[in-house]
């Protein structure tokens, strides 16, 4: 009990550590919370269950145009809603993006209704046994997709040159553009980023629960936020960190206290760690 | 006709004290609360649970609809207000959220069914269950509330305030306790909106969690930044325009929540400080820093 | 090669710089010295493209930089050594010196200088892999101009690099510019320290509130009496023995 419990806490938790990437690495460029992060999250799933239900696309085909949508929609929110308020004070493009996350809402719920979509492939997953103890290959395969995106993130921000061009504007702008670094096309290329893995991360929930609607990203998007926080926003192991304990939190938290109000556990982390540690556990912007 | 203008009246009246509130949050802490329908939701249910089961009378019921209200506000303030603006933001939005749930799962409040048959005010001899009467109330409570803000707002201590929140940073130096003013302020804006949900659940008689979801939280932001956030007048102006404009757009209502996530991106984007321009309260930020 | 022609500019409503006509030929080592909020940080911005000036001209090599910003001012041969050398912390030492070069495309060459200069300072080599961060600030200047120096410049600008160091870092940091001087590298140094900054220079120039009040031959600056009561703390002991 305990153990299932632990994995579908580390399951769960792994998906809003991506978005919690997202989150993460917006706030450690621009400083600014993207609200409109659960909304990506959302178009990815969308993209992908459309294609696939369309029967014409495999699936690898639909994850990877689901997250480009994702990453599209990221790249063109920040030149709408957020690039030209910049230099106004930060609650102005705050609001816009909220205005932007009850859009795309909205505009989901028009185009495509309110009620649940399910995955439209089955998957052959069952449960395997592991040292004595069940284990679901559906939870096994999203938590290696989902560590092995953070990898690839982890690899790219450390090892290639745009990645250290996005730490170095996010640690210090101005002598950042003195490198010859083009901000504004480091601030898209953030976006592209965080909003492509939230994309992935929409589609590993929409296979995981087997629903896809349009308010589907407001919950985990909210979690994922939380997750940032206790990690300490700005910081990219402090978003895996915070995601994957939240998640096991959440769960353990559903199992041993009250299932009814799961959903309120991930916001009680976030008002605790706001009043005893608000620069999370790994504090940081721009590592 | 004139049944449905007083309708709209009054719950024109409703929200212009809840912009009014988030106005102030705005103006004084340079936050946003996105969980206003939440108090505004409490104060609703504090006070009709206090006349449906405790018989209170309507200014009684109202006062503990404020009371709770605020707490919940001090209570969600304190830790949040003396970080980053966004933090607010998101955390009024989970809180939003949980309040939600509650008043869904609990058996106190009905849960999704709501509370019915709660009592129109009488007090003082007097009867409001005629639209007319209850007007006449809102109009009240709000002039009260008005004169009350830009009692607030002109005062030594308001501009004492706005001084602070433009130099924050000196103001504590100067040792100026700047979060404790700003968890007072957002405390009062609570407090308000619980008011307006009190006024809310004494005319309609009926309450369900519905009305104080996300939407209406996301409908008084609206509010506000189109008539400019800072403004007080501009709140007033804002809330009319938006009670009345869905009315004339029935046709259009599914395109609702469409048009207010729009409308809030363009006009941040095309006249940030909002239809009436820049008011007392306005933030200096508004403008483009250099 | 560096020419500036009556340049405003300022922060806000605030001006700083009132209109300031300076040159620097090729090959020259120039400095510009002033005290406190003189303009000179802001010169260096101004140059650089962080700051654009309000009036007048800026001009490198024949371009006009005014309305240019700065990541394309570097890519014309102009790099900045900031003010507090601003190194990029949680990075590697290795990964702020190829961030110099970001925008060269040459990247053989790159790998190249960057061996150089691992070379000229071995201190960058000896901590290649640490955080820029954990370096001593003299160590953290020398990053900060082999930063500059991986951009290859035609003209290498300094803001105070002697600030905050130790005696003994100001001298090595000092040795380094004579030994770039030595190489023909065309300098523009922006300093507090006017005495050291006056014995690397050829020619020199006096800020005041925004304004040029002097400029000659570094030489003729070093003598002449208003610098030396004002920036050579000289006189003082005239004054009060």
């Amino acid at each position: 009990m305990f153990f299932q419990q632990l994995i579908n806490g580390l399951t769960t938790g792994s998906v809003y550590a991506l978005i919690a990437l997202g989150y993460t690495m917006i706030y450690g460029i621009l400083g600014l919370i993207n609200f409109a992060q659960g909304e990506i999250y959302m178009c990815g799933a969308f993209v992908a269950v459309l294609l696939l239900a369309t029967g014409k696309v495999n699936f690898f085909l639909a994850v990877a145009l689901g997250m480009g949508a994702a990453a599209l929609l990221g790249v063109i929110l920040e030149r709408v809603a957020f690039r030209p308020l910049r230099g106004f004070h930060p609650l102005v493009p705050l609001i816009s993006a909220i205005g932007a996350s009850i859009f795309l809402q909205s505009l989901a719920l028009l185009l495509f209704g309110p009620n649940d979509r399910p995955f439209p492939i089955q998957f052959a997953f069952t449960t395997i046994m592991i040292a004595g103890l069940p284990v679901s290959t559906l939870q096994m395969t999203i938590l290696a997709a989902a560590l092995g995106f953070m990898g690839l993130l982890i690899v790219f921000v450390r090892y290639t040159t745009y990645g250290k061009a996005i730490v170095a504007c996010a640690l210090d702008r101005d002598t950042a553009r003195l490198m010859g670094i083009n901000v504004d096309r480091m601030v898209s290329l953030t976006f592209l980023l965080g909003s492509a893995l939230s994309g992935a991360a929409g589609i590993m929930m929409a296979i995981y629960y087997n629903a896809t609607y349009p308010r589907m990203g407001l919950l985990p998007g909210l979690k994922a936020f939380s997750a940032a926080i206790l990690g300490g926003v700005g910081s990219i192991p402090g978003a895996i960190l915070g995601g994957l304990l939240l998640g096991v939190a959440e769960s353990l938290g559903a199992a041993y206290i009250s299932s009814g109000f799961k959903d309120a556990i991930a916001f009680a982390i976030l008002i605790l760690v706001l009043l005893l540690r608000p620069q999370g556990i790994l504090r940081g912007r721009g590592d | 006709m004139t049944a449905y203008v007083l309708h709209l009246a009054i719950l024109a009246g409703i929200y212009i004290i809840l912009t009014v509130s988030i106005n102030l949050i705005i103006g004084y802490a340079g936050q946003v609360s996105l969980g206003h329908a939440a108090f505004y939701g409490i104060g609703a249910y504090a006070s009709a649970l206090m006349s449906l089961h405790y018989h209170f009378p309507f200014p009684a019921a109202a006062l503990t609809a404020m009371l709770a209200a605020g707490l919940c506000g001090l209570a969600l303030g304190l830790p949040t207000l003396r970080l980053k603006e966004d933090y607010l933001a998101i955390v009024t939005l989970g809180f939003g959220v949980i309040v939600d749930l509650v008043f869904l799962n609990l058996e106190i409040t009905g849960g999704p069914d709501g509370l019915p048959g709660i009592p129109p005010p009488s007090f003082l001899g007097l009867n409001f269950r005629e639209p007319w009467h209850y007007l006449i109330l809102v109009i009240v409570t709000v002039i009260l509330v008005l004169i009350a803000t830009y009692r607030l707002v002109d005062s030594y201590h308001g501009r004492a305030l706005r001084a602070i929140r433009d130099h924050e940073i000196t103001a504590q130096v100067m040792g100026i306790n700047t979060p404790a003013y700003k968890v007072v302020v957002f405390t009062l804006a609570a407090v308000l909106a619980g008011l307006a949900g009190s006024l809310y659940a004494h005319y309609i008689t009926f309450i369900n969690p519905e009305t104080f979801g996300l939407h209406t939280s996301i409908l008084i932001l609206t509010m506000v930044v189109l008539g400019g956030m800072g403004s007080i007048a501009g709140s007033v102006l804002g809330a009319v325009i938006l009670t009345i404009l869905p009315e004339m757009l029935r046709q259009a209502h599914a395109y609702q929540e469409l048009i207010y996530g729009g409308l809030l991106m363009l006009l941040l984007i095309w006249r940030p400080a909002g239809l009436l321009g820049r008011g007392k309260l306005s933030l200096k930020f508004l403008k483009r820093e250099s | 090669m560096l020419t500036l022609k009556s340049v405003q500019a300022g922060y806000g409503r605030l001006p700083v710089l009132k209109g300031i006509s300076l040159h620097v030929r090729s090959g020259e080592v120039v400095t510009l010295i002033g005290g406190n909020g003189a303009g000179k940080t802001t010169t260096l911005r101004t140059i650089s493209g962080l700051l654009p000036p309000r009036k007048g001209a800026v001009e490198f090599a024949g371009q006009d930089l005014t309305r240019l910003p700065p990541e394309r001012i570097v890519t014309l041969g102009l790099a900045l050594v900031p003010e507090g050398r601003r190194v990029f912390r949680t990075l590697s030492v290795t990964a702020n010196l190829e961030l110099g070069a970001y925008h060269r495309r040459d990247k053989s060459e790159v790998r190249r200088d960057l061996e150089e200069i691992r070379q000229r300072f071995p201190i960058l080599k000896e901590r290649a892999h640490q955080a820029a961060g954990t370096l001593s600030g003299g160590e953290q200047q020398i990053l900060a101009i082999g930063r500059a120096l991986m951009a290859r410049p035609r003209l290498l600008m300094l803001d105070e690099p002697s600030m905050g160091l130790a005696p003994r870092m100001v001298t090595q940091v000092y040795h380094i510019l004579a030994e770039l001087k030595a190489q023909g590298t065309t300098i523009l140094l922006v300093e507090q320290n006017a005495r050291a900054a006056l014995k690397v220079a050829d020619r020199g120039y006096v800020l005041e509130t925004g304004r040029i009040i002097l400029d000659g031959a570094a030489a003729d600056l070093r003598d002449d009496p208003e610098v030396q009561r004002a920036y050579l703390g000289k006189g003082y002991q005239e004054v009060w023995e």
